[in-house]
């Protein structure tokens, strides 16, 4: 855990901290670098999806159903005759909005309630925590897939279901650290000060907290994305024909005696994506822990 | 490098345990069939795909259809010898053998054809009641001798009395002793018994070696239930499988054709893929917003997607080959004419219609090819894809405009008119069964073609319904698509496959591995 | 002390309690009737409204309820609306095949996880340090289904190998082992990646240990350092981890369970789901619930034992 810093108590400074420790994670290790080109190349091609790909990925022709990779079609086309890379390049945006926001979310509801639990304490903390482990306890896949069955798939319903199997993670995370600056002399001096319970939290214990959720929000990410392919391929997805990856993997499945591309290029954009953001929270967690830095 | 270690390991211990394959073949056999799990082996509450395959070779009826045959006119004895009716048909005989054992023993009686028939028309056991309402008694006159009585005349009785549904005679005893347990410990006459049941696994037959027909050559039989088409593929491809279900498309026919002692066969009866357009909602209430869709689907271009061998284009609302289809003809392609249509109709810029849609691959599949033709006419189809059995509650509450639905029924022309397009039916109602469209146009027709015993004047009935329904775009219908297995080049089934109630290729005694 | 335990014990009933309530209604509030899965999609409006008498759908959710928490005291789980068959039952026909896949999946994880986690830490910022880091992060991030379907087309069906079907039918020893391999490597191979990571970060922390320290300024020979000191106490955040990591194993089993059509907890829950078996349902989730309060629990308790800091109040 960072040290708390009494004059760092302004909000500025948490992206200060945030911004030091990215840098100091991209000069300790090359591997966190190629995580963080890996992931750019991702977010420019679903940025730019609408420029680059060279078909519309919704549109079908299917008498060009299942043709292999040619000049035509760099990776081949599914089932329906759609372009395979064009698919892709749009199911990248699906994938991470997805896993973007439902993170967002999951780090907003369940900092908070981190740092009300661990600030407050006693019985209130008891029950929330135990409730918040029972969450966790449940393999996110199963939690999301009986959430995702409750609410209906959409984009929306996904975000929420993710979310809220990520919130968990995050209240503990947030707890741990609150519970041991609850007792420090800097919040023992703001109470003296009369400041409010919140001011304390939010402008004093929260940019404490950050560089933890900061990791655990990459980390967490990842398996966002990989829940989300993992639901897909269950068959949980979003309305088609908006192309996802993980549809596309089931798709490709089914089809995988016919042609196996049709499963592994999506599989592929999958693995990268989530390991690019694996690397990065690697990278992060390495360059916040005490711990792991005592040597370098 | 720890993946190829890994590798490696398993490598080393592959060749320490032997090659698998080498199942003991000759007397066993493994079937795969397309389902998460056993629906129920309650003979009358089964209609799932799945369920019929198995109750099929569970049990017998008074009457059947030829093994390899769907043809509602193949009729031939099974459990009854001969049949005698009176001559206003409201009277019919049945002289039943006398071989008959039940599985787990005891000899099959009238008492039991009279219980069986009488549950088949029992609301509260029987999902196909209905059917049988016309039945006023059902007696035993003596162990060997079946009477029922008619409250009117039913022109297809025989076809009430194969087993099918309603038609398959359960035994008495065992169906008592076991109640609502029935579904899952099933017992009937047929040439396989029940053994046991393993969830989301198999279920399990062996031969019943009493059988009235001889001692069955196969004498077990694994029955395992695979969702994905690709692992079942899979599993028939490394031999683990004899006879497996298909994937109802072309690639799948060629490429299980490719493989080496391998069959395939494609036969009926056809599944009606067909887009039933609530009629009560709005814009789809006025009919030329309905003749719009319909001349905004490419009916060849969708079949011929779908694969020439395996589907065909539709050509009325009742499947073909089905007794009393008509070929009626149905709106041409058309973007021009639907844009025209819509445009009358007060919408000149397109209408959006919404449907709640199930994730099931093959009905995913073709209402994304739909909805992309649709698109062409200015018609946006919004799907909501929720899973199967949401799809089922959902669209039973009138929660979808549109209703995607692909059925196989008994092939006359009757079931499919009267669950589909008969006012009863209606969703909602609480005689409902699966009419979406709320289509009452032809109720009269229907009605009266149930009790037409004079067989040119009821098919006159059932093809001026179809072409009412037709007129009134209740429905778009788009393709039919016929069942498609594989199987071991070494499996005979001793009848040739041309069609089959049950949807699954004639297992019977005389099905056997020739070497 | 005696307080303490009572006072945890009654905040678990509680915790319970609520989880049990939040089940219950999840469960119902699916869209979705059993009622009409069980009789199939011919059955007429009316025999579903029989069916769901017979289940007891149509009785106010208040009573429903109260009859489903009545049960679970009596420790009676219900019959599965799908099969018919009790509830405890069906997990108990399916318990086997989850214990087998999950003990020897984490046998495989431990056996390349820990020594690979010990060459990282021991090499740090070295090449074998950042091979095992993307190896194992390799690992985590590959889905269970893309790692499950390699898997099986090569062993599978291109070498032949082993069965498409691991269903465990064969009860010979052998046999069981081939249905097992590919579903346990598939596993293992989370589970190995895990492991990797947390030996690597209890051995460096471990390593820096002053006692370590101390070790190898008195000319302790490193591998003694190494595998006396240092392993033997890393050793302990090795294991508490892997127990963590259980449920992880068990929510990726669900996709190996599919790929592989083998039976398993995983399976169970989606195929209820997919057949709105209400009680089948309610059954494992409660199953779920009690086994991660209890461990809660225990794990509260044998903190206070340890930890002296922590103060019964």
């Amino acid at each position: 855990m960072a040290p708390a810093r009494f004059g760092q108590s302004e909000l500025g400074a948490v992206a200060t901290m945030a911004w030091r420790a990215t840098a100091r994670a991209f000069r300790m290790n090359a591997t966190t670098s190629i995580g963080a080109i890996a992931l750019l190349i991702i977010v420019l091609s679903a940025l730019l999806a609408p420029w680059i790909a060279p078909y519309d990925p919704l549109e079908q022709n299917i008498l060009e159903s299942l043709q292999p990779s040619s000049a035509l079609h760099w990776l081949g086309t599914d089932y329906y005759g759609r372009d395979t890379l064009s698919r892709i390049l749009y199911g990248a945006r699906l994938s991470l909005l997805i896993g973007l926001l439902s993170i967002l979310l999951a780090v907003v509801v369940g900092t908070l309630i981190g740092l009300v639990s661990g600030y407050f304490g006693g019985k209130l903390d008891i029950v929330i925590m135990q409730v918040m482990d029972v969450i966790l306890a449940f393999p996110s896949l199963i939690l999301g897939l009986i959430l995702v069955a409750m609410l209906g798939a959409s984009v929306t319903n996904l975000i929420l279901a993710i979310a809220f199997t990520a919130i968990p993670a995050f209240a503990r995370i947030a707890r741990a650290p609150t519970i041991a600056l609850r007792e420090r002399e800097f919040v023992q001096a703001g109470r003296a000060l009369g400041y409010s319970d919140s001011r304390i939290m939010f402008r004093h214990l929260l940019p404490n907290i950050v560089p933890d959720v900061l990791v655990m929000a990459s980390l967490w990410m990842a398996t966002a994305v990989r829940v989300e392919a993992s639901l897909a391929f269950i068959g949980l997805s979003v309305a088609p024909p908006t192309p996802t990856w993980g549809g596309m993997v089931r798709e490709g499945f089914e089809n995988i005696l016919d042609s196996y591309a049709l499963a592994l290029f999506p599989s592929l954009a999958v693995l990268i994506l989530v390991l690019a953001l694996n690397l990065i929270g690697d990278g992060l967690r390495d360059a916040i822990d005490p711990n792991l830095r005592t040597e370098s | 490098m720890k993946n190829f270690q890994l590798i490696l390991c398993t490598a080393l211990l592959a060749g320490l345990l032997g090659s698998t394959g080498a199942h003991a073949q000759g007397t066993h056999l493994r079937i795969a069939a397309a389902g998460n799990d056993l629906g129920t082996l309650d003979p009358h509450r089964a209609t799932a795909t799945p369920d019929i395959g198995v109750v099929s070779m569970i049990f017998n009826g008074l009457v059947r259809i030829t093994p390899g045959k769907a043809n509602p006119e193949a009729v031939e004895p099974d459990l009854a010898t001969s049949w005698t009716s009176s001559d206003d048909k409201l009277s019919w005989t049945f002289t039943l053998r006398d071989d008959v054992q039940c599985h787990g023993g005891g000899k099959l009686t009238a008492d039991d054809v009279v219980y069986s028939l009488k549950r088949a028309a029992s609301k509260d056991k029987s999902s196909f009641f209905a059917e049988y309402s016309a039945f006023q008694a059902v007696e035993a006159v003596d162990p060997k001798t079946v009477k029922i009585t008619l409250s009117k005349p039913v022109p297809g009785l025989l076809g009430l009395l194969v087993p099918y549904h309603g038609g398959n005679i359960v035994c008495k005893a065992a169906a008592e002793q076991a109640g609502d347990g029935f579904a899952r410990k099933p017992a009937g006459t047929g040439p396989f018994e029940f053994v046991e049941y393993q969830p989301q696994q198999f279920v399990k037959l062996k031969a019943n070696e009493a059988y009235f027909r001889g001692s069955p050559q196969i004498k077990e039989i694994t029955y395992r239930y695979i969702l994905s088409d690709a692992s079942r593929d899979l599993a028939y491809q490394s031999g683990e499988i004899d006879l497996s279900y298909g994937r109802q498309d072309d690639n799948w026919i060629k490429r299980m054709r490719q493989l080496p002692n391998s069959k395939v066969g494609v036969f009926g009866p056809g599944e009606l893929y067909n887009v039933h357009l609530n009629m009560t909602q709005k814009p789809l209430d006025d009919v030329r917003v309905r003749q719009a869709i319909a001349h905004a689907v490419q009916r060849p271009a969708l079949a011929k997607y779908k694969g020439q061998e395996i589907a065909r284009e539709a050509d009325s609302v009742v499947p073909q080959g089905y007794l009393g289809h008509e070929s009626v003809g149905l709106a041409d392609y058309s973007p021009d004419k639907a844009k025209k249509l819509l445009a009358e109709a007060g919408y000149p810029d397109g209408v959006t219609i919404n449907a709640i849609q199930t994730t099931l691959p093959s009905m995913m599949n073709t209402m994304q090819a739909v909805q992309a033709q649709l698109k062409a006419s200015g018609i946006t189809l919004n799907l909501a894809p929720v899973d199967h059995p949401t799809f089922h509650s959902q669209i039973r509450q009138d929660l979808s405009q549109v209703v995607l639905y692909a059925a196989a029924r008994f092939p006359v022309a009757d079931t499919y008119l009267t669950q589909f397009y008969e006012s009863d039916a209606i969703v909602g109602k609480p005689s409902a069964v699966t009419n979406f469209s709320h289509c009452g146009v032809a109720d009269a027709e229907i009605k009266a073609a149930r009790t037409e015993t004079d067989a040119d004047k009821q098919k006159a009935l059932w093809a001026e319904a179809q072409r009412k329904i037709v007129d009134q775009v209740c429905s778009v219908p788009v393709f039919e698509m016929l069942q498609a297995w594989a199987w071991k080049e070494s499996l005979d089934f001793g009848y040739p496959v041309e069609g089959s109630l049950s949807l699954i290729p004639p297992v019977t005694e005389k099905t056997r591995f020739v070497n | 002390m005696t307080a303490f335990i009572l006072k945890r014990i009654g905040f678990a009933v509680i915790t319970l309690f609520a989880v049990l309530t939040l089940v219950f209604f999840i469960v119902r509030v699916l869209p979705g009737d059993p009622a009409s899965v069980v009789l199939g999609d011919q059955a007429s409006a009316a025999s579903i409204e029989a069916m769901r008498q017979k289940l007891g759908l149509d009785q106010p959710m208040v009573f429903q309820y109260l009859d489903f928490l009545g049960g679970v005291v009596r420790g009676d789980w219900g019959v599965s609306m799908a099969t018919g068959r009790p509830v405890v039952a069906e997990v108990l026909n399916v318990l086997p095949y989850t214990i087998e896949l999950t003990v020897a999946a984490l046998i495989l994880g431990l056996a390349f996880g820990v020594p690979m986690g010990i060459w990282a830490a021991v090499n740090r910022n070295r090449i074998p340090d950042y091979l095992t880091r993307i190896v194992s992060l390799l690992g985590l991030s590959a889905p269970a289904f893309v790692s499950a379907v390699i898997l099986l087309l090569l062993f599978a069906i291109q070498f032949r190998w082993f069965p498409v079907i691991s269903s465990g039918q064969d009860t010979s020893l052998g046999g069981k082992l081939r249905d097992l391999a590919l579903p346990a490597v598939n596993l293992g191979l989370i589970m190995a990646a895990y492991i990797t990571r947390v030996t690597r970060s209890a051995m460096l922390e471990v390593l820096s240990q002053d006692y370590v320290r101390t070790a190898r300024a008195k000319g302790v020979p490193n591998n003694v350092v190494v595998w006396r000191h240092a392993f033997r106490n890393s050793l302990i955040p090795v294991v508490t981890v892997v127990g963590l990591y259980l449920g992880i194993l068990i929510g990726n089993s669900v996709l190996t369970e599919i790929v592989f059509n083998r039976p398993g907890l995983g399976k169970l829950i989606v195929g209820a789901l997919g057949q709105r078996d209400y009680t089948m349902l309610q059954g494992m989730m409660v199953i779920y619930t009690f086994i991660v309060v209890v461990v809660n629990l225990l794990t509260d308790l044998v903190y206070g034992l340890v930890d002296p800091r922590v103060q019964y109040r």
